[in-house]
């Protein structure tokens, strides 16, 4: 196939005119549709091979014969139990003996009831026999603490007070609102006084309670570490460096003090 | 068929419609075992493959979602299974060697004698051509030559776009047509007579 135009205008779906237009000016081209059109002779003058009768009846039994994976799915489920007809196991049966996914699932299906169960720690049941009674105990309290109890409290005082007839107004009246705001200003502003002071002085006795906790902690904390420093770092003692007696090597240093002078440095 | 009825009939085989399934098998029986029969050229074997393919259509009934045409689905699920058949033909030794009785089935009986036997020996080399071409080339010329399948089909069901299968039917048809006259011209070059008969699949 030495030129492709032939191809391209095939594959474009060109008209014939076009292709034909483009064999009479190209001789390998031309020579390749002559081919082509003797492939196309060849294969259209034959005719489908027909079915017979018997492979049909055996195409439409089908189902007679297995199931589908997905209804093998339920049959499975159902055969744990021994619930299958004998027409039902052979279809399921068949088809396992097929596909290799359902009889993979259906193995590990089997495998259910032959598992032992595992063993749980002596300690397991009074465990969680004494988690379920602080669940238990936690969870009262828990709700008790909760805004929704709060909210659900307030709302409910709110209406038994209504409901006993008692009006605010009423009592404002009784008693002089003018009154009633002067003493509840003054109460105010010296409760108010008497707060910031009490505030003032636990703010300072807590800073100063941190502080001495912090350097006891410090303190602690740098002796643990030399502690541990000095445990992990003691040796044997050394015997004192042996010096040559002839006083060749007077006023040298020692391999080691050199070593350690040149590690300093 | 449209593409929703074929998916209410494959729903219907699914919910274990009898009739349901007699019609999928009428609409594609033959067809699919015509496509068996190209790929195995041998009666028993396509047989054997067709209820191979529709057991496989049947235990998979679920996985078709109504996408593309039926015949695709069933094609591509077939896909495989005609293919392995076709290795295993091409690996036994009479594989090039077509038989009178693998290309009857697919011969149109005429009055003329001469006509049938010409049209027989260009049945046996068209086949014996095709299973040399690469076995990508080979399918797709199946599909679309033999069996008739749509370039979309053909497409959907071997999972390449339109211009592929094109692409691959045009090289599929140029590369039997050389292999033919290759033979021709080798025969008629080393003087085997009875070449007539060979001859006239270029006449």
């Amino acid at each position: 196939m030495s030129c492709g135009e032939l191809e391209r205008l095939f594959l474009s779906d060109a008209p014939a005119g076009a292709a034909r237009a483009h064999c009479e000016a190209c001789a390998s081209c031309a020579a390749l549709a002559a081919d082509l059109e003797r492939a196309e002779a060849l294969v259209s003058r034959l005719r489908l091979p027909a079915a017979s009768e018997a492979l049909l009846r055996e195409l439409r039994s089908i189902p007679a014969r297995t199931v589908s994976c997905e209804a093998a799915d339920g049959l499975a489920a159902a055969a744990l139990d021994a619930e299958l007809s004998g027409a039902e196991r052979a279809r399921l049966d068949f088809h396992r003996s097929r596909c290799q996914a359902c009889a993979e699932a259906a193995g590990v299906l089997g495998q259910l009831r032959e598992l032992a169960p595992p063993a749980a720690a002596p300690w397991l049941a009074g465990r969680l026999a004494a988690g379920r009674r602080r669940q238990k105990a936690r969870s009262i309290w828990s709700f008790l603490a909760s805004p929704k109890a709060a909210i659900a409290l307030a709302y409910a005082a709110a209406v038994i007070v209504m409901l006993s007839g008692f009006n605010p107004a009423d009592l404002a009246r009784k008693a002089g609102v003018g009154r009633i705001e002067e003493t509840a200003l003054a109460s105010a502003q010296v409760a108010g006084r008497s707060l910031a002071d009490r505030f003032g002085a636990f703010e300072e006795d807590a800073i100063r309670r941190l502080a001495v906790w912090k350097g006891r902690a410090a303190g602690y904390g740098r002796a643990a570490i030399s502690t541990a420093i000095q445990l992990v770092m003691r040796t044997e003692p050394q015997p004192p460096p042996r010096r040559d007696r002839s006083g060749e090597d007077k006023g040298l240093l020692r391999t080691n003090e050199i070593e350690r002078q040149m590690w300093r440095a | 068929m449209s593409g929703t009825e074929e998916k209410a009939l494959v729903e219907r085989c699914r919910r274990g419609e009898d009739e349901a399934w007699r019609e999928l098998v009428d609409r594609f029986g033959q067809r699919i075992y015509s496509v068996a029969y190209h790929f195995t050229l041998k009666r028993e074997d396509a047989e054997e493959l067709a209820q191979e393919i529709f057991l496989k259509i049947f235990e998979n009934l679920h996985r078709y979602d109504g996408g593309f045409p039926l015949v695709a689905w069933i094609v591509s699920v077939s896909r495989n299974l005609c293919i392995d058949r076709y290795r295993r033909r091409k690996r036994e030794k009479s594989f090039r060697f077509v038989s009178d009785e693998a290309v009857a089935p697919m011969l149109t009986a005429r009055d003329d004698p001469a006509a049938d036997a010409l049209q027989k020996e260009r049945a046996k080399l068209l086949f014996s051509a095709l299973a040399e071409i690469p076995e990508d080339l080979a399918e797709v010329l199946v599909l679309r030559d033999l069996d008739g399948l749509a370039y979309e089909e053909i497409g959907r069901a071997l999972a390449l776009p339109d211009g592929t299968v094109k692409s691959r039917l045009f090289r599929a048809r140029a590369e039997v047509t050389r292999r033919i006259r290759e033979r021709h011209e080798n025969r008629a070059g080393s003087g085997f007579a009875s070449l007539a008969v060979v001859a006239g699949a270029f006449v």
